[in-house]
């Protein structure tokens, strides 16, 4: 099992094109991977669900916790580090 | 039984072929399907879900190209939840559980959406019917897609049809769309245009006159039906569509010369734009530069407001594209009221459009347009060009005060930032509200150009949503009130002397054009794919045939006549 803890500094944090962008690399990966708001308290989600990302209420400036478990679940966990540090240069400043 | 009906004209074109007649559907129409064993409901689910999520992505595909962004993305994420394990396992699971598959996916769908609803967030509850919206659809596939679409490629008869419908539909499939109901001005109509669909709207009795017919043929440019065409007609049709092909060629090599009538009154014909990737359209359309830029899609469908780098960059984009040479008037983002976003805080009004709407929203969410000023400013300096701007919904001189004020206030921050910064700014008021058309006069002192919103104009002239269709026939700006309200304001310019552009709807039809011009407008901004029908109408007539038709249609009491006298001097050019 990998676990990551990253803080999400993108200006819409996980909403709209980002969350879909996110789903979707997550769903390329075997692992079973986790996100969850920490920031905000809520209940871990499947990274592979929209409704559950979205749900996940990821704002700007609130840390998430990614936990992969399977086959590829360190590059799982890393490409999603990765992805959401270049949301942030895409759809902030 | 052959005749003829006619309707109000929606996209141009000509199209022959059998109808087809859709029905709305909503989740308590569809119907359960029977299923042998609870294998088969789960291989079933899957199919249909995956087969709702490949609609869904190629319809936003498809909307991406037309250059929608914004409607791509919400599909884009709609493609997503269809096949979502979240909806998807737990439907899986109910069938096991001995519920059919429509109900398992409608009811885990439900699931689903309450939770994002319960999220007590503004964005997320639309999520929420997104996701209902998936359940209907992945049922509706469940039930066999050949139910939504026609079988062969058909005119779509209906009385309403929800945009979606018609951008999902795959290309050939639909030859053209004719509603009972609808007006010009519904998205529909907008999305069919774009489309480049022929289609007729607000018909009166058509789905009776059309019942039983083998086939129909729509001109969408003049708003008619003939059912059952004979041979004749369908010749008649086809020199009409030979016809306007000519013409069209003709227009298009108009292009390269500014837009003027037969005695060289120019005219500047400038495009709508809603975003800086539509720019090189535009000038490929001949166009002179923007006569509204409409900055919305900045605002909508987010959480936190653009931030001003954000606004630098696309204003800057817009400007570099078109040159010093050809202004881009930039509109102070028309938001709020029907418009709502989250970050405004505000609650829903129980008559938005006539509520709290763009530059009203400056006594609350005076920054939001301070930053917006502030990068129409920065943008100009780093694009070294003179901007223009303007505000939409200014209904007072204090409104147009309280713009100016704004306006400075922006400039002198971007100036003691250490920025590049213009002079000047031409700034503009939007006449649309009826409190403006009639304080012209003093408006005009003020400002450096009036630009005429037709569209909500003739709604608030007329008191007719612009949505409603069952208005339809109070949502014509060639109205003589109209008309009277837009000759007002250009004497009010001419006393300043100040130019008056229209950049509404009526702008971009030829036979608008005509008498608008006629009327004293100095510009027209339309749609980049209309300015070829405007500039060749005005290219066939003087000055004082437009002046003409102007005082005969601000005699007229009703539309249909003033339409009819623009279209009897737009059939003598030809």
């Amino acid at each position: 099992m990998k676990s990551i803890e990253v803080e999400v500094v993108s200006e819409s944090g996980l909403h709209a094109r980002p969350a879909a962008v996110f789903v979707r690399a997550a769903t390329g990966f075997a692992s079973i991977i986790r996100l969850q708001n920490l920031t905000a308290a809520r209940p871990a989600a499947d990274a592979k669900s929209i409704v559950g990302v979205l749900g996940a209420g990821v704002e700007r400036g609130h840390v998430v916790r990614l936990v992969a478990e399977g086959p590829d679940e360190d590059r799982a966990v890393e490409t999603l580090r990765d992805l959401l540090a270049g949301l942030a240069q895409q759809v902030g400043e | 039984m052959s005749g003829r009906i006619a309707g109000s004209p929606a996209a141009p074109g000509i199209a022959v072929g059998p109808t087809w007649r859709y029905r709305p559907r909503g989740a308590a129409g569809v119907p359960v399907v029977a299923v042998t064993s609870r294998g088969e409901s789960e291989l079933r689910i899957r199919r249909a879900a995956g087969a709702a999520a490949a609609q869904l992505q190629a319809l936003a595909t498809r909307l991406c190209a037309l250059n929608h962004p914004g409607d791509a993305e919400i599909l884009e994420a709609q493609a997503l939840m269809a096949i979502d394990p979240a909806i998807v396992e737990e439907a899986v699971r109910l069938t096991r559980g001995g519920m059919g598959p429509v109900e398992a996916v409608l009811a885990a769908a439900e699931a689903s959406a309450e939770v994002l609803a319960a999220l007590d967030d503004a964005l997320l509850a639309a999520r929420a019917s997104d996701v209902r919206d998936v359940a209907v659809r992945i049922a509706r596939a469940l039930s066999g897609a050949h139910l939504d679409l026609p079988p062969d490629p058909s005119i779509v008869v209906a009385e309403d049809l929800p945009p979606s419908l018609l951008a999902e539909m795959p290309a050939g499939l639909l030859l053209g769309v004719a509603l009972a109901g609808g007006s010009p001005t519904a998205h529909v109509a907008i999305l069919a245009r774009s489309l480049g669909i022929p289609a007729v709207v607000a018909v009166r009795g058509l789905l009776e006159a059309v019942r039983g017919a083998a086939a129909i043929a729509i001109d969408g440019e003049i708003g008619q039906i003939a059912i059952d065409p004979d041979a004749a007609e369908l010749q008649e049709l086809a020199d009409r569509q030979a016809l306007r092909g000519v013409r069209d060629r003709a227009a298009a090599a108009l292009r390269d010369r500014p837009a003027a009538t037969a005695d060289g009154q120019r005219i500047r014909l400038l495009a709508n734009i809603r975003s800086p990737d539509e720019a090189p359209r535009a000038l490929e359309a001949g166009a002179e530069g923007v006569g509204l830029f409409r900055t919305e899609y900045l605002f909508l469908r987010r959480q936190f407001p653009p931030t001003e780098s954000e606004q630098v960059g696309e204003y800057r984009r817009a400007m570099q594209a078109f040159g010093p040479d050809r202004s881009v008037v930039i509109r102070l983002a028309d938001i709020g009221g029907d418009k709502s976003v989250p970050y405004l805080g505000r609650p829903d009004e129980p008559n938005p459009f006539l509520g709290v709407r763009a530059i009203r929203l400056a006594s609350e969410s005076r920054e939001l347009l301070l930053t917006q000023l502030r990068a129409i400013w920065r943008a100009a300096g780093e694009a070294g060009v003179t901007p223009s701007a303007m505000a939409p919904m200014v209904a007072t001189l204090a409104d147009a005060q309280l713009l100016l004020e704004l306006r400075d206030e922006a400039r002198a921050a971007v100036v003691a930032s250490g920025a590049a910064c213009p002079e000047r700014m031409f700034t503009g008021v939007m006449i649309e509200v009826p409190s403006a058309a009639i304080m012209a006069p003093e408006l005009a002192r003020l400002v450096d150009f009036f630009s005429i919103g037709t569209n909500d104009l003739t709604q608030y002239v007329l008191a007719a949503d612009r949505d409603d269709p069952s208005l339809a026939g109070l949502q014509d700006a060639l109205h003589p009130a109209v008309l009277r309200t837009i000759a007002a304001v250009v004497a009010g310019a001419d006393l300043a002397g100040i130019p008056v552009a229209v950049c509404g709807e009526l702008a971009g039809d030829p036979a608008g054009a005509l008498v608008l011009v006629g009327l004293g407008v100095d510009e027209l901004s339309a749609e980049a794919r209309s300015l070829d029908g405007v500039r060749a109408a005005l290219a066939g007539v003087t000055g004082a045939e437009l002046r003409a038709l102007a005082a005969r249609s601000l005699a007229a009491t009703d539309a249909e006549t003033v339409r009819a006298y623009a279209h009897e001097l737009l059939d003598a050019q030809r």
